[in-house]
């Protein structure tokens, strides 16, 4: 890992300068293909990186310094660095380059997440800008649940605070597995050896019960760039990489497919003119082979793979991570929500579910709101949503609860309306976290991870009413076919029939449909 | 694949991810089609989601009528090429009070003539979600935007109405009076567009490649004159240099760069080389302090 490339692209000042190949006749010889393979070459990876810490830990700063040392700043973004004011000593103001919004600007403070992009020699490095203070742990959270890997950055003068605590718990709810601790304003404490080891002793006696894989922690100054792109020379007992040697040294999103073969569907494309029907979807674990068998997990059925197919060709498998669209021999009539799997370790049939999530909502969480479930590309109505604990992030012990709000990490339980294909976390993280919707206002009410689930409902309920098909066929869906596109508007009804009942007070059950098919 | 999956393969299965589901979460989509290099990677990666289906929501284009000539060919032969729908709307109120870009401010023209007609647009045809190709690496404002971003009614943007996203989850389902624009090429970078076009050997309008055109020096801008409505001021004139264009829009408000890059490697290796980020090219961003953030709020993308 250590021996990765760590040069830069500082050669594209001089690119520009270089005297282009000039034709300037359109139709004759292009230049030479290498020296463009030189400078636009396709990057072979591409790191998320979560920066999370407050701004008086210099967080803005250390981005502003990754970039600027990245040479990937453009010229007038460098000038408008040049123009503001001078921080610590006439260094630049890095910040500028980071705090986007206007009223954010004002407030001098980071509320949302913000993205930023730079390419070293061998990948393209995403940087996600989240908010440290407490009162924004959702932003994190949905910051998080987009990382490959999380800095978490501290000021050595005051070592692991809650605040890191916190965050560390964030980072391990949303699967978050690689962890690199900032020990940042070592120059303040005079580049002192032991002060950082004690910070790295701490450290490692909290981070241990996380499910992080690794964990690495490094001594920085971000105004003066020391061990953020290049070695610091006033540190020489620290032997470890930089920040950006260890960011290019850590496996690429998506470097090989992990976990079992799953494929939610997004939706079914058709071409009458050549008789193709194809499930389009985003593999989202494992992969899949041409000839394969694979199984709808709520209906049973089973098929062959015929055909995978994108735009650029056939393909003989396809892996997590890839955009394809897959024909099967037999129609087994899958529409959007289902979720293909392999025959071992197909996901669960489930109706009730065991979760944490993060309150996102403004809004308290409601014993009689109307909730939706987002899963893959599923959405289903839950017809009881009961909040058992909350998790206290400094603590990590969990408090008997029955309600939750803002920012709240809750542990519930979730009852669904019908039947739907789901995956613990930790076994297919994509198709075991979910967002949960208010069914009325649309928005996105809690983010969360699915830790247990259960094909039965816990009890049978002598006041839940059940919608039939039979009752839904005989009216409210009397004009639909029996296309897939039929079955999905089919579904799309009885759910908001299931939600206005359930709004009414009613706890209501849609019946699955026989076969899952029409 | 056998092929390492490169970042450009990411991006592009991210973005059909996102197309896909957009398309399958909302009623009636439209794309916003502006005929620049991002709308044609746009279209690109819309064609191959719904592979081999025809696009199953049609493009719009809100044309001001400033529009290079060359941009408005090359639009109706993508249309004609690749089978798409393809629906042209102008404001015909602002049209007829004569609001041009010679004449009035950048702000107002661009409300007049590209805002005001954009709403209209998704208002007559009831347009639920709109397709752009905004990227967050493009202006500061842009960094914290979402994939889903929601319109209040009147197509307003409230930084405070927007929903977190996790993980790949996107939730489309709308609140009352609102509509959303999806923007698939949120994670792509200007290079990542190059590269792309070059990657997929892709057709971009010819302007942005280096050829002898007619052009004026105007606020320091190269500025071509694409037909007789730009008249020359004191002191101006018309003068044949060999220049491309880096962004494409209305041509009184879109400067030129003096270039030898005539075909797409040069284009690419040149821009790739540049120091300068590309609204520099485009003069409404200048006018006022913050400016797309407030354009961003009034409705324009």
């Amino acid at each position: 890992m250590s021996a990765q490339p760590t040069a830069l692209q500082k050669s594209q000042a001089s690119v520009s300068k270089a005297p282009l190949t000039v034709v300037s006749d359109q139709t004759s010889a292009s230049p030479s293909i290498a020296s463009i393979d030189e400078i636009a070459p396709e990057l072979s990876g591409l790191l998320r990186v979560l920066t999370c810490g407050s701004v008086d830990d210099g967080k803005s700063t250390l981005i502003g310094r990754l970039l600027w040392d990245a040479t990937d700043l453009y010229d007038d973004q460098r000038e408008t660095l040049r123009r503001g004011k001078t921080v610590d000593g006439g260094n630049p103001d890095f910040s500028l380059l980071m705090d986007g919004l206007v009223a954010e600007r004002e407030q001098g403070i980071t509320i949302d997440i913000a993205w930023r992009y730079f390419d070293t020699a061998t990948r393209r490095i995403v940087v996600i800008d989240s908010p440290g203070h407490e009162q924004y742990t959702r932003n994190m959270a949905s910051g998080a649940s987009h990382a490959d890997v999380a800095i978490l950055l501290i000021d050595a003068r005051h070592g692991i605070k809650k605040q890191t605590r916190r965050h560390a718990a964030i980072l391990d709810l949303v699967g978050v597995k690689r962890v690199i601790l900032v020990v940042n304003k070592m120059d303040l404490v005079d580049w002192s050896e032991s002060t950082f080891r004690k910070i790295e002793a701490d450290f490692e006696t909290f981070s241990w019960r996380f499910g992080f894989w690794e964990t690495t922690v490094i001594p920085t100054a971000a105004v003066s760039g020391d061990n953020v792109a290049s070695p610091s020379g006033h540190m020489p007992w620290y032997s470890g990489p930089t920040l950006l040697e260890h960011l290019e040294s850590l496996p690429s999103r998506v470097t090989e497919p992990t976990g079992p073969f799953r494929f939610p569907v997004q939706t079914v494309l058709r071409d009458s003119r050549n008789d193709f029907r194809g499930l389009a979807g985003t593999v989202s674990g494992g992969s899949v082979r041409v000839g394969e068998t694979v199984v709808d997990a709520l209906s049973q059925r089973k098929a062959k793979i015929l055909r995978i197919s994108t735009m650029d060709g056939d393909l003989e498998t396809a892996s997590q991570g890839q955009a394809v669209a897959i024909q099967l021999d037999t129609d087994i009539d899958v529409a959007r929500g289902a979720v293909l799997s392999k025959g071992d370790m197909p996901p669960l049939a489930a109706r009730v579910l065991e979760a944490r999530m993060v309150w996102l909502s403004e809004t308290a969480y409601d014993p009689r709101g109307s909730y939706l479930l987002r899963t893959a590309t599923d959405l289903t109505p839950v017809s009881n949503l009961k909040i058992s604990a909350l998790l206290d992030l400094e603590t990590l012990e969990t408090h008997q609860a029955d309600a939750c709000a803002t920012n709240d990490i809750a542990i519930g339980t979730i009852a669904l309306g019908r039947t739907a294909a789901i995956d613990t976390f930790t076994e297919a993280p994509e198709t075991g976290s979910f967002v949960l919707v208010d069914a009325i206002t649309g928005g996105s009410v809690a983010g969360g991870v699915i830790t247990a689930a259960k094909a039965e409902a816990a009890e049978a309920d002598e006041n839940t009413f059940v919608l039939t098909r039979a009752m839904l066929e005989r009216g409210l869906n009397a004009d639909l076919g029996d296309s897939a596109q039929s079955e999905a508007e089919f579904r799309r009804r009885a759910n908001e029939v299931a939600l206005i009942l359930r709004a009414a007070g009613i706890n209501v059950e849609i019946e699955n449909a026989p076969d899952y098919s029409i | 694949m056998t092929q390492p999956i490169s970042h450009l393969d990411l991006l592009e299965a991210e973005s059909i991810h996102i197309f896909r589901e957009a398309a399958a979460q909302f009623r009636k989509p439209v794309l916003l089609y502006s005929i620049g290099k991002d709308s044609t990677v746009l279209l690109h990666l819309a064609r191959k989601a719904f592979w081999p289906a025809r696009l199953p929501f049609p493009l719009l284009h809100i044309d001001t009528g400033w529009k290079f000539r060359d941009m408005i060919a090359f639009r109706d032969k993508t249309a004609r090429d690749f089978d798409l729908d393809l629906l042209v709307h102008t404001n015909e109120d602002g049209a007829a009070k004569g609001i041009n870009p010679l004449d009035y401010s950048p702000s107002i023209y661009t409300d007049v003539m590209k805002t005001v007609p954009l709403k209209q647009a998704l208002d007559k045809y009831a347009f639920d979600a709109a397709f752009g190709g905004a990227r967050r690496d493009e202006e500061a404002s842009r960094a914290k935007e979402r994939v889903f971003s929601f319109r209040a009614e009147g197509h307003r943007w409230d930084p405070r109405r927007q929903r977190p996203e996790m993980w790949r989850l996107l939730n489309g389902r709308l609140g009352a009076g609102e509509t959303v624009r999806v923007f698939p090429l949120s994670n792509w970078t200007e290079r990542d567009v190059w590269r792309y076009i070059l990657r997929e050997k892709l057709d971009v309008v010819p302007l942005y490649f280096a050829a002898e055109r007619p052009t004026i020096v105007r606020g320091g801008q190269l500025i071509m004159q694409d037909d007789d409505r730009l008249t020359l001021k004191p002191g101006e004139e018309v003068v044949n240099r060999r220049v491309r264009f880096r962004t494409l829009g209305c041509y009184p408000l879109t400067a030129a760069v003096e270039s030898d890059a005539a075909d797409m490697e040069s284009v690419v290796a040149e821009t790739l080389g540049a120091r300068t980020s590309e609204r520099q090219g485009r003069l409404i961003d200048h006018d006022q302090v913050g400016a797309m953030e407030k354009k961003k709020q009034e409705g324009y993308f």
